[in-house]
């Protein structure tokens, strides 16, 4: 892909070197952590305390500890409750961002009071929504957490698609009403497309608000059904964090994310040329 | 029913479940004194916690800490994120696998990466810091003064991808054209930049300053695995704040009026800049 | 006529809203079972909340001889992380139907739960057990479990604290606070802090100051009930632990907690540190932790003698449908002959006859070890009792660590300190 920018030769190249290096410092400031991470899950709790140790026997046991602790379920569970969450956030989302962006539904009143429920704390909405998983008698199953993560998803979801919808032209679709489609054949082949990079971004983004949230994975799930963060967090003990098993989940929760954020980009970028092909 | 109304139905349905309920009972609650540990005891108060709230040092300290910590930590963000984003735009070789891999930093819970740089932080037992003093340099990251933008810092690891995300996706779906048009034209990249790409991408820049800033306002893991609101009270946040009260010391009817009164001010901050936004986009 | 009407509309809504939460939160409470008497046939399953550690490790291990007396109660626990006890417990205790069956408490919870009428009265079911000998947990541990003259948690664990130190760069034990900081300072080099400590903001620092509060000669509480820190005993305390804090700590440690100290200590990088007593054996245990330095620790009392006390008690929630079933476990596990077995396999005592019982000192930490525990367990005393205590807590050691940090002097933190402390602790 030729750079959208530039004019001539000389400068496109140094473009792309300001640029790789920009990269370069990105992938160091992300992998280092990261690095730290994987010494430390092969680390025994003397070595653990040891920071610029770097050669060492590997040690496997706090991997045994972590194989062994149900983790695989956890991440199951985890990706469940994330896939369903933002499958349903992007079908409504998409609806209700596109009546909003494109209509006005409801005015600034609507747009800005989906983000109500963002700005309030977990702490002040956590028994309220308990108390009415009991009343709906969810209580204890992870559909009380699927509902608690579409309220934090669905707004975000929601405002990011505004955003994509306002962004995108308006006369392809147009086009399309003039040949005949109707308005929900419009939006769905024709203006779904244009905000396809929207949509994939609010999704991974989506998905990982869900997969990450602790607190009301905490409160709502049955005790016996822990999603990967309250395992993770299970690590930081009364007893002082267990850093070595910690951090061999760490990297068990990061990737299988990483693997399928790897596949929807590579979707993304095909389905945006693909689009772009059509229209 | 008309076709935008119908395309709301879901919306409204869910909204109105999951969201409507909980936020009209924690309402309530705020007009109330509910204790979890004296909850027989209730008594409708009305607008009482709300003054006391804003007769509370304490709230006021933990919002000014709460908007240090959104300035920074976004505008870091914004501006890092904008700069990754457009590298990895152009980039050539590698694109799916740097794009994926510079995301990673999301996808660990926060309460692990609070964890995490709390060791990799800390002076004796963190590699930060031994390879700092090495070249001897002595920071102290948890500090008076200073703890706040070591957690500004961390959230910047962790929330950068974010921004990457989204203003990555906003670039790939802008229209070709312009661009074309600006090279044919023989602008220079700056110049594209500030009159065609930016203009282009406010929509999408504004949704993506906005939504970080109401998710940096709930910024908590950090402060709860590392500072626990120290030195003094210098790194209490509003959510670490209102956390305590509700959670830890049960007083669930004065946490809730925390929060609607910083919901006010939020949405009062944000319905203000977004009239701005628009009258300059009049304007123009 | 419109303006009323759209408030009456508020009103109703705000009254249902108001109405139907609180209803549900509180819960009917009928227990189906409670008779006090515990027959080998008792049945039931009971649910159990607890920590992630090795004590909890140490219980389940025991569970297999506990169906061998109660083969139709089946024991479930569930370990989860000492932040989120709390928070789940909670959650559970507001419910109709329960999600926990037995609890366990840490004590600055105590208070709180119980005037809450969360949790069960066990007087009558510690009575009905023969041979029980309640008295024989050590003292200020069952004070904490009893709360406006009812029982309403049996210690399970203590977690008093002492002074854990090097023996091979200290030869005699610090008797008094100015000793210890003396020691530390002379023991501070570049290459290895005098002492690790724990300034955290919060509880954090409390737990550990409380302890130079007390070896200052100072107390917590006064003769009438109310918090004395504002005191000549609190200022030295304070003014001695600034002062080790800026000459004999680790570098820039100031949100250090426990985990930091350990850690610091363990890999020799600091010579002594104030912690849990059980730490010892964790420390000394070979291959462990320590690596090399593995047998180099030894515990000693805090200056003056008197040192800060947590415990962890059972309890059974007020919700609790199987109570019997629950008693019946609480009952086995904490007898004279459960406590030896689980003090045998590593968990931290709260008997006092189990410390001197020569098959259970002959294991684990050794009977030095278990003597200085039996001396930390006759004079210790908790942060806090009465209500709201995570509370009293959370201000005491905020302003404790402000002073550290250099951002309020000593008078004005201690004077804060004070007034937070009885403005949350009055009713």
């Amino acid at each position: 892909m030729s750079s959208l920018f530039i004019k001539n030769p000389e400068k496109i190249r140094r473009w792309n070197i300001a640029g790789n290096f920009i990269l370069a410092g990105a992938g160091i400031a992300v992998a280092s952590p990261f690095l730290w991470v994987l010494f430390a899950s092969f680390k025994s709790g003397s070595q653990l305390n040891n920071p610029t140790l770097i050669a060492f026997t590997p040690n496997l046991e706090n991997w045994k500890i972590v194989l062994n602790s149900g983790i695989f379920q956890s991440a199951l569970r985890s990706a469940a409750v994330g896939i369903i969450t933002v499958s349903i956030a992007i079908i409504v989302g998409s609806m209700g961002a596109y009546s909003i962006s494109r209509y006005k539904t409801g005015g600034s009143a609507t747009r800005f009071g989906i983000l109500a429920a963002q700005v309030l704390p977990p702490a002040v909405l956590v028994f309220p929504l308990l108390d009415l998983a009991y009343r709906l008698r969810v209580n204890g199953t992870l559909t009380s957490v699927i509902a608690a993560h579409l309220s934090l998803v669905l707004p975000v979801v929601t405002w990011f698609l505004i955003g994509f919808f306002d962004a995108a032209p308006k006369e392809v679709e147009e086009q399309a009403l003039v040949d005949g489609l109707s308005r929900f054949q419009a939006f769905r082949k024709v203006v779904l497309p244009q905000v396809g990079p929207g949509i994939g971004a609010s999704a991974i983004f989506g998905f990982v608000v869900s997969w990450n949230d602790l607190f009301y994975a905490l409160i709502l799930a049955p005790g016996n059904a822990a999603t990967l963060p309250v395992r993770i967090a299970g690590f930081n003990t009364f007893r002082g964090v267990e850093l070595g098993a910690m951090s061999a989940a760490i990297l068990v929760s990061v990737i299988p994310v990483l693997i399928a954020s790897f596949f929807i980009q590579r979707h993304l970028v095909r389905g945006i040329s693909g689009g772009a092909v059509k229209f | 029913m008309s076709f935008r109304l119908r395309m709301m139905g879901p919306l409204i349905m869910i909204f109105l479940a999951a969201i409507g309920y909980p936020l009209l009972s924690s309402f309530a609650l705020s007009l109330t004194n509910y204790k979890i540990t004296q909850r027989n005891a209730t008594k409708f108060v009305g607008l009482a916690q709300y003054k006391d709230v804003l007769q509370d040092r304490s709230y006021w300290s933990s919002l000014t800490v709460t908007l240090i910590f959104i300035i920074t930590a976004v505008i870091l963000e914004l501006a890092i994120g904008l700069a990754i984003a457009m590298a990895l735009q152009n980039q050539k070789r590698f694109r799916n696998f740097t794009r994926s891999f510079l995301l990673t930093p999301m996808f660990v819970t926060p309460i692990a990466v609070g964890l995490m740089f709390r060791f990799l932080l800390n002076d004796q037992l963190g590699v930060i810091p031994a390879l700092l003093n090495k070249i001897g340099i002595n920071y102290d990251f948890f500090g008076p003064s200073r703890a706040i933008y070591s957690i500004v810092a961390i959230d910047v690891w962790q929330w950068t991808p974010f921004m990457v995300l989204l203003l990555l996706a906003g670039l790939e779906s802008l229209s070709k054209q312009p661009f074309e048009a600006a090279r044919v034209d023989g602008a220079s990249p700056f110049y594209t930049f500030r009159r065609v790409t930016l203009p282009m991408l406010a929509p999408i820049l504004t949704v993506a300053v906005l939504i970080r800033s109401l998710d940096a306002s709930k910024v908590f893991e950090y402060v709860y695995a590392i500072t626990r609101g120290g030195p003094g009270t210098q790194t209490q946040t509003i959510q670490y704040f209102t956390y305590k009260t509700g959670i830890q010391f049960y007083r669930l009817g004065q946490a809730s009026a925390m929060s609607y009164l910083l919901l006010l001010i939020v949405i009062s901050i944000v319905v203000v800049l977004f009239h701005r936004i628009e009258k300059v986009r009049a304007m123009e | 006529m419109r303006r009323i009407s759209s408030r009456n509309a508020i009103t109703a809504i705000f009254a249902i809203a108001v109405l139907s939460l609180v209803s549900a939160c509180s819960s009917s409470i009928k227990d189906t079972s409670a008779t006090g008497k515990i027959t080998a046939d008792t049945t039931g399953t009971v649910r159990v909340l607890m920590e992630g550690v090795p004590d909890t490790d140490v219980v389940k291990g025991l569970l297999a001889e506990f169906n061998k007396e109660y083969p139709k109660v089946d024991v479930m626990i569930e370990p989860i992380a000492y932040d989120q006890i709390r928070d789940k417990i909670v959650a559970s205790f507001q419910a109709s139907d329960p999600t926990y069956d037995l609890a366990i408490i840490d004590n600055p919870w105590m208070g709180d739960f119980a005037r809450a009428g969360f949790l069960k009265p066990l007087d009558d079911l510690i009575s009905a057990t023969s041979g029980y000998d309640y008295e024989d947990f050590a003292a200020p541990l069952r004070a904490i479990g009893e709360v406006d003259g009812k029982v309403y948690g049996v210690p399970f664990y203590n977690y008093g604290l002492g002074l854990i130190y090097r023996s091979d760069l200290i030869t005699t034990e610090p008797i008094t606070l100015d000793e210890l900081a003396a020691t530390a300072k002379k023991l501070n080099s570049s290459a290895r802090a005098g002492i690790a400590m724990q300034p955290q903001t919060g509880y954090k620092a409390f737990e550990e100051w409380g302890n130079y509060l007390f070896a200052a000669g100072g107390s917590i509480y006064g003769g009438d009930g109310k918090v004395h820190l504002n005191t000549l005993e609190a200022k030295k305390a304070l003014n001695t632990y600034i002062a080790m804090y800026k000459s004999s700590a680790p570098k820039n440690s100031l949100n250090w907690a426990f985990d930091e100290a350990l850690r610091s200590v363990s890999s020799g990088k600091s010579a002594m540190m104030v912690s849990y007593n059980w730490m010892l054996p964790t420390l000394n245990k070979v291959g462990g932790v320590s690596g090399d330095l593995a047998g180099k620790f030894k515990l000693a009392t805090m200056p003056g003698g008197k040192q800060v006390l947590g415990s962890w008690d059972w309890a059974i929630p007020a919700n609790s449908k199987v109570s019997d079933a629950a008693w019946a476990f609480i009952s086995w596990i904490t007898s004279k002959a459960g406590e030896a077995k689980r003090v045998s396999a590593g968990g931290a005592p709260a008997r006092i006859g189990v410390l001197s019982d020569p098959a259970v000192s002959s294991t684990g930490g050794g009977a030095d070890y278990y003597a200085t525990v039996t001396k930390i367990l006759a004079n210790a005393e908790p942060l806090c009792r009465g209500s709201n205590c995570d509370e009293m807590i959370t201000a005491v050691g905020t302003e404790l660590n402000a002073a550290v940090a250099g951002l309020k002097s000593v008078d004005k933190a201690l004077a804060s300190a004070e007034e937070q402390a009885n403005k949350i602790q009055t009713p």
